[in-house]
This record gives structure tokens, sequence and C-alpha cells, in this order.
């Protein structure tokens, strides 16, 4: 364990890179963001229930794919107590995704979405931090706050709604395996989608 | 907002059908923001021919489509063939892509016109009039929005027996190759190791690197900054690993930017082989009985291998020629059979003793030792010297059958099979690897049958011999070709001799092989002057003389070993042992490790970009440095122990020592001025005083 934390450590030196990629198994990154009514949001504020983060641009076609009822019946079948649902939008103002709260809020009465909160990170300092590189990117953080999967939603990466069926539902099954407290296996994958606009 | 949603729907709508147009163009589907055609290098096509296809991308103007690795984001052009029976269509011939950043991502692709081509091949026996070709394409077109499509082409091209070139599109096939990259015959390995991609890639000239591609998904962090060094005739590239690397494929294709173009190589995986710390393998009847039976018959051709044959032949001889009943006969061949089963048994315990005390041993471990082998030369040679008739050997296994009594029948038979294996053992490793190998892994009592098995093969034709005397009959009666015979079988036993200084040669050097020839003449000598006293021709000292002859040839073998540790040693380095580490650290010397291994990349790389430098070897100088390296590529054991005491159990590992401090572990991955900011910590924290 010491070994692995040294080990750890001298790769988040010598990583060259600007900031530190999250890895599964240690503790998310934590964050504090505003929702679409205005309300904020940090990752400590959810200890004791498991949180999904979904990583989302509504005119991106890889979510479009999802959002022909994919991520609403995954929204819809996760919407338990146990489970807190944040979808972020990291994009940029003026850039492809970027909403107000008003029309955040409209896009999740007119696609029957469920999440929790529709948080915005205008900044991208949270998407940064998580390493989120695509629209959608999903995270599974447990209720110790240890992030438990990050990548793709599934395994065929296309804009395709028909590959959804054929795909192993990589995150859902991730979150099966956390909720019954299991580690998820594969617990990273690889995500797909459209870069997210920072 | 709702446009890009419509243009999206639109693109993934689009969808055009040529119809049965005949031409070697498909004709432009205009998606949107992307116009495609696919076009064949051929209008007319015969049948074992092999063509080209281009698939012709002109995209707006910044926007870009994507490699085979897509990179952060973005997704490869994938083409779905649907061909005639036996008409096959290779892989995407891709041209060199370009880094397209989208802070923080970095995506591999293309930008303005883009030229995928793919070969297809038509079979010899093709009879169709036309060539139907379909292709159904995937793409994601981006700029800062991505814009996914997919459209089906369609081409008819006539088969005929005189293939005609499409002349108005050699042109953009001309310029499809100028924009692939050359394909050279660089040989590359990489790895992945503590968070970083490392390759080492042989390149006698520097290309002037300024940019390398991975084919390889999820492998390197495309946004990271490339590190690109070329040293002494290697190109050496280091990048941060990806996030959501898994897996390192065993090869993947590079293409490196240069100063005359991009040139294309493939890279090899490469890691500390895999060692098998002893575990057993689950053991399976099926298998295991059927390596029994394979060990029976590699036992059996044992009795043809040079090394074992003449030694057989002597046996057999005796078998022949012998006087004895066939009782006696059956019980010289069991004894004979127990020599052998048990000398094989007893390898075995000694080969499962080593193992179990963590040893890796292979078989022929005893031909390890320059000593056994040098001792196992000479006694060839003196069989052989026996077979020409230069001394009559012993009374047992030297037929001479009417001194040959039963009771020294039994044991003469008994070590005749001793002998027969310890000769045979030179001969087992090549021919009876995989038996051995898998006896190795094996619960130790299904390992020691394995080996009997063996014995039992390398018994068998005498056992055959003993009972059923009919297959004697067979054999030729003796006479005087016997002795023709027995003189000729001493050639082998001779060559077999050269094969073994050979080895002692390779093992001990030059010196110590001239040595052991000294010692075969004298053992020649002392062959010599006891055949003379056999043949009452001499006094009794001469069997003085014979001994003390004999031992001095078994005292050249006492050659000093070599130095212990051959390591490739660079010109700054001493080789690392663990006494004169300590040696160094008490002198109060600052001393750098370094534990490495010619498998390791990572190790190669720090070695040439931080260690091996210019600036690191005037630090070394600087601080009196003195610099200890020691190769872990045979796993040395004394290294292996080094190693453990850092909690590490593999290479790199780099440890300064300086004085009155604790030793100071240095990251795994070292950058140039890693070592100088290491020794100007350490000398702020303590003042070196230098005796000199």
């Amino acid at each position: 364990m010491k070994l692995k934390l040294a080990l750890s450590l001298s790769a988040l030196f010598f990583a060259g890179s600007l900031f530190a990629a999250p890895q599964v198994g240690q503790a998310a990154p934590a964050f504090n963001l505003t929702d679409s009514k205005g309300k904020s949001h940090s990752l400590a504020d959810f200890a004791g229930k498991t949180v999904v983060l979904e990583w989302t641009n509504h005119d991106c076609p890889f979510v479009v794919k999802h959002y022909s009822g994919n991520m609403q019946s995954l929204q819809k079948q996760f919407g338990t107590d146990e489970v807190v649902w944040l979808t972020v939008i990291s994009s940029a103002p003026g850039k492809q995704g970027h909403v107000t709260g008003a029309k955040a809020d409209e896009l999740t009465l007119s696609r029957n979405a469920m999440p929790d909160a529709v948080l915005f990170d205008e900044t991208g300092v949270t998407g940064k931090a998580y390493d989120a590189k695509t629209t959608p990117h999903m995270y599974v953080i447990d209720k110790k706050g240890v992030l438990q999967y990050m990548g793709g939603i599934d395994s065929i990466a296309s804009a395709k709604v028909d590959d959804i069926a054929k795909a192993t539902p990589y995150f859902s099954d991730a979150l099966t395996a956390v909720l019954a407290g299991n580690p998820a296996n594969p617990a990273v994958t690889k995500p797909y989608g459209c870069s997210i606009k920072y | 907002m709702t446009l890009f949603l419509r243009l999206f729907f639109y693109a993934a709508l689009v969808l055009l059908t040529t119809g049965s147009v005949q031409a070697e163009t498909s004709g432009w589907v205009n998606a949107s923001h992307l116009k495609a055609e696919l076009v064949s290098d051929h209008q007319d096509v015969r049948p074992g021919q092999s063509f080209k296809l281009a698939l012709h991308f002109i995209p707006d103007e910044h926007w870009h489509t994507y490699w085979q690795n897509p990179g952060d984001s973005g997704l490869a052009t994938s083409i779905e063939w649907t061909l005639p029976d036996g008409v096959e269509a290779g892989a995407i011939q891709w041209p060199a892509p370009l880094a397209i950043s989208v802070p923080p991502l970095v995506n591999y692709g293309f930008e303005g016109p883009t030229i995928l081509v793919s070969e297809l091949t038509i079979p010899a026996d093709f009879s169709g009039s036309q060539l139907q070709i379909k292709a159904k394409v995937d793409w994601l077109v981006c700029k800062e929005i991505c814009i996914p499509a997919d459209a089906s082409f369609e081409l008819n091209l006539p088969v005929t027996q005189a293939a005609i070139e499409a002349r108005d599109y050699k042109k953009l096939f001309e310029q499809a190759s100028q924009h692939q990259p050359k394909v050279t015959q660089l040989q590359g390995r990489y790895d992945v190791q503590n968070q970083k991609f490392s390759a080492a890639i042989q390149m006698p000239e520097d290309l002037k690197v300024s940019a390398f591609f991975v084919s390889a998904p999820e492998l390197v962090d495309h946004a990271a900054p490339q590190q690109i060094d070329w040293v002494d005739g290697e190109l050496l590239l280091r990048q941060q690993q990806n996030t959501y690397f898994s897996q390192a494929l065993p090869q993947f294709d590079l293409v490196l930017n240069t100063a005359a173009g991009p040139v294309l190589l493939q890279l090899q995986h490469e890691s500390a082989p895999q060692v098998s710390p002893a575990t057993l393998a689950s053991f399976s009847l099926l298998d295991w009985l059927g390596m029994l039976v394979l060990a029976a018959a590699g036992g059996l051709i044992l009795n043809l291998m040079p090394c074992v044959f003449p030694v057989l032949s002597l046996k057999a001889l005796s078998l022949v020629n012998g006087q004895n009943s066939a009782q006696q006969t059956k019980t010289e061949a069991l004894w004979y059979s127990a020599g052998v089963l048990l000398s094989f048994v007893a390898l075995a315990a000694v080969l499962l003793l080593l193992r179990a005390a963590g040893q890796a041993a292979g078989w022929g471990f005893q031909l390890q030792n320059p000593f056994v082998v040098g001792a196992l030369a000479y006694l060839l040679f003196v069989l052989g010297l026996s077979l020409s008739g230069v001394v009559q050997l012993g009374l047992g296994w030297m037929n001479s059958g009417q001194q040959l009594t039963q009771k020294q029948g039994h044991k003469g038979s008994f070590f005749t099979g001793v002998l027969a294996v310890v000769v045979a053992s030179p001969c087992t490793a090549p021919f009876m690897g995989t038996a051995l190998g898998y006896a190795a892994t094996q619960p130790a009592l299904a390992a020691l049958a394995i080996f009997a098995a063996l014995g039992l093969g390398m018994a068998l034709p005498f056992l055959l011999l003993a009972w059923w005397p009919g297959l004697a009959s067979f054999l030729p009666k003796p006479g005087l070709w016997m002795e023709k015979l027995k003189q000729w079988l001493a050639y082998p036993l001779y060559l077999s001799a050269v094969w073994l200084l050979w080895v002692y040669g390779r093992q001990q050097g030059l010196d110590a092989l001239a040595l052991a020839l000294v010692g075969l003449v004298l053992i020649g000598a002392a062959c010599w002057v006891w055949g003379q006293q056999q043949l009452q021709q001499a006094g009794k000292i001469s069997g003085l003389i014979a001994v003390v002859l004999l031992l001095g040839a078994i005292a050249l073998l006492w050659y000093p070993q070599p130095a212990a540790q051959q390591v490739a040693q660079t010109d700054h380095a001493e080789v690392w042992s663990e006494q004169r580490l300590k040696q160094l650290v008490q002198d109060g010397q600052p001393v750098l490790v370094n534990m490495t291994a010619d498998w390791c990349i990572t190790c190669l790389v720090n070695e040439r970009v931080a260690l091996d430098t210019d600036s690191s070897k005037a630090a070394m100088v600087l601080y009196n440095l003195r610099y200890l390296k020691g190769d872990w590529t045979n796993k040395d054991p004394a290294i292996s122990a080094y190693l453990r005491q850092f909690q590490r159990d593999g290479v790199p590992l780099y440890v300064l020592y300086w004085p009155g401090q604790p030793p100071e572990v240095l990251p795994q991955i070292l950058t140039p001025d890693s070592l100088r900011q290491a020794l100007e910590q350490l000398s702020s924290k303590q003042p070196l005083i230098t005796s000199q």
C-alpha cells in the first residue's frame, strides 16, 4: 500500500501534466458546483450515497444517441434513494452544449430525463479534475467517496442507436456491482463521444 | 442548436446508391460538411488481380476526420465491404495523421482532402462478368462540433481478361501514396511502466523525428508532451500513459514525422519475461499419461543419440557376445534397466530438490558447472580410446566374455545403465525439453514418474532383447566385424568429447580450453601407458605414471572462473556486487546503484537520456560519485535480494548513497536533471568531505 502510494506520488511528480488523473480505488476529486436552479452541491454532501456523474452536451450526436431512451431508462432504473445522479455540463460559455439553467430544465423535461441535478462547470475545473474527455463520460463514486468506475457508457463507440442493444453496458454493470458492494469489472473503460467543449 | 440536430439526422440519413452505373467512381455523396466518393484505380478488372479502391473525402475547411487511433475523442473511419464470394478486401492503408489540438485534448486525424486506400483481391477462378462492390462507410467529421454520418457506395466494374487502369484517377492514387507514411525496416520495442510509455527504436542515422503517432488507442495521453531523443543510433520516445490504458498490445504501428516525411514501423511489446514462481500446474491425468508415453518414446530415441549410442552398443555387444544363459541375459538386462531407471529418478529427485530450494534449474543443470563438462569430455575421450583399442577398460562393462563373472555382471550392467544416463544428459535437454518442462511443473510424484518413464524407454531395447532371444538371433553373429565396429564407434565418442569441450570453451574462455586440451593429451598418455601395462609390456611403475597423468589432467580443469558477471560495461560504470557496494559505502564514497536488464526499455531509455549523458557524467565527476551497475537480465538472485530491500520486485531501481544519509531511491522515470538535482540536494544537506 505504501509502495503503491509512493509510486503514484512519484508518478504524480513526474507526470509532467498539469493535473493528476483520477484513479479508481482512490478518493474522487472534490467539487462544488451550482445546479440549474442555482443551488450549490459538493461531493461531500452526498456521503453515504452512491454518486453518478454523467458529462453531457445535448447537441453532441453521441449524447443524442443515448438520450433516445437509454439514458432515461438508466436514470429511472437507478433512480432510488441510494443513488444520486448528477448530470454535468462543462461546455464553456459560447460553446456547443452550454445552456442556461432554464434551458437545462426544459431539456430535462422535454427528454423525460430524471437526474437529481444538472450541474454547470463553465470553468471546466471539475471536468479537468476528473479527466473527463467526452460526452457522454460516466463516473461512479461509492458511499465512501471512492471512485469506482470511469469511462464509457457502453462498449460500442458509435453514434448509432442500433448499437446500444448490441453493446456491453459497462456503466450499468459497474453501477449494479458497486450498489451490491462489489468492485466494478471493468472499472476503467474507454470513453467515447464528442470532445468536451472546455 | 437544433440546427445541429437536424444536420445530424440529415447526415445519418444520407444514403446514396448509384444504381447500375458502370464506372470507376461511385459518384460524390454529399453529407454534412463533407463529400465523399469511392474510386477504383482500374476501370476493367481481371480474375486473379489485386487493385486499389480509394475512399476520397473532401471535408469543409477546418473540418477533420479521424485516424485509426482517433486520439482522446473522435471515431476512426470504418468501411464495411460487401463483396462477391472469394473477393477479399485488405485493411485501410492510412495516410500519415495530423495531431489536432482541441485543448485540453488532442485528436489524431486528417484535414483537407483525405484518401483512404484499400486493396481488393479477385480470386483467379472468379467467373462473373461484373464485380459488384458495396461499401458501407461510417465516419465522424468534426470541427469544434462533431457530426457522425454513414453512407453506402457502390461500384460495378466489368471483369474482362485484360485489366484496364482508370486513367482519370491515376493522379488521385499517386496523391494517396504520397500521403502515406513510408514503410521502413526500423526495429522498435516499447513498454508501459510507471505511467509512462517508452519506446526504443534502432535508428543508425538521426532522421530528425519531430512527432510520433501510436496506432494503439488508449495507450498514450495524446495531449501530454512527447519526449523524443536520438542517442547513439537509437531513437527514444516517451509520453505519459493514457488514463484509460488497460493492456499493452503485442505490437502496433507507429508513424514518425521525420525531416524527410512520415515513416511507418512496427513496435513490439517487451516486458520482463514471465517467471513462473514455482507455480505447480494443475494436475491432469490425461495430460500426464500422454506425457508418460512421450517420455518413454523419448527415452527410446535417446538410444540413438550420439552421446549414448556408443556406450549402449558396448552393452549390446556384450549381450550378443556373451555366452550367458537366457536367464543370465534377462537378469543382466534387468540390472541394466535398474541402473538407467534409478539414475533418472535420482536426477529427477535432485531437480525437484533444487526446485524446492527455489532455484530455477533447467535440465542439464549439471552441465552448467564447467568442471563437470570438462570431466565428461575426458570420460568420453577415455571411452573412445578404449574402443580404439589403446586401453582395455574395466572388466565389468567392457565386454570380455570369459572374465565376466556373474557378480561382476550385475554390477557391470547396473553401472553401464548409470553411465548411459550420465552420458545421455547433454542430449536430454534438447530432445526431451517438452516432457521435462512439463515434469518440472508437476507434483513431485508425477514428475518422478515421468523421469522413470524416460528411463524405461531408454532401457527398453535391452529388455526386449533379453525376453525375446528370438530378436537376438536376428543380431549378427560375433566375429572380426565386431572389433571393427567397436573401433568405428570410437569416433562418435570423440565427437561428443569435442562438443563438450566446445561448451567448456564457451564457458571458460580460450585459455581454459587450451589447458583442457593439454589435459586431453595427458589422458591420452595415461591410457597408452595403462594399455602397455595391460599387455604386460611395461613395469608396475607405469600404473603409477598413468594415475599421475590422469590426476594432472583433472587438475588442469581447475581453471579460475571468469568474472562472475559479464555485464556490458559502459565506460563510467562498474559492475555491481554487494561487497563492492559495502566497501564503497564504508569508505564514505557517494555511490549510485543502477539495477537494469536488457529487456527493460524504461531502464534503457533512462540510461540514454539521463545517466549516460555528458551532463550526468560531469555531475558524477564533480561529486566524486561511483557508479555501480547491476544486470538483472538473467534474474541474478543477489540483485533480486537487493531489489527486495527497497520493496521492489523489478527494475529499474536507482539508489543514491550519500555519506551520512539514508540511501535515497530515485524515481523510476529519470529526467536529464534528476541525478544532478538529487546530488545538489544531498550535498547541501551534508557537504562531502573528500580525503583527497
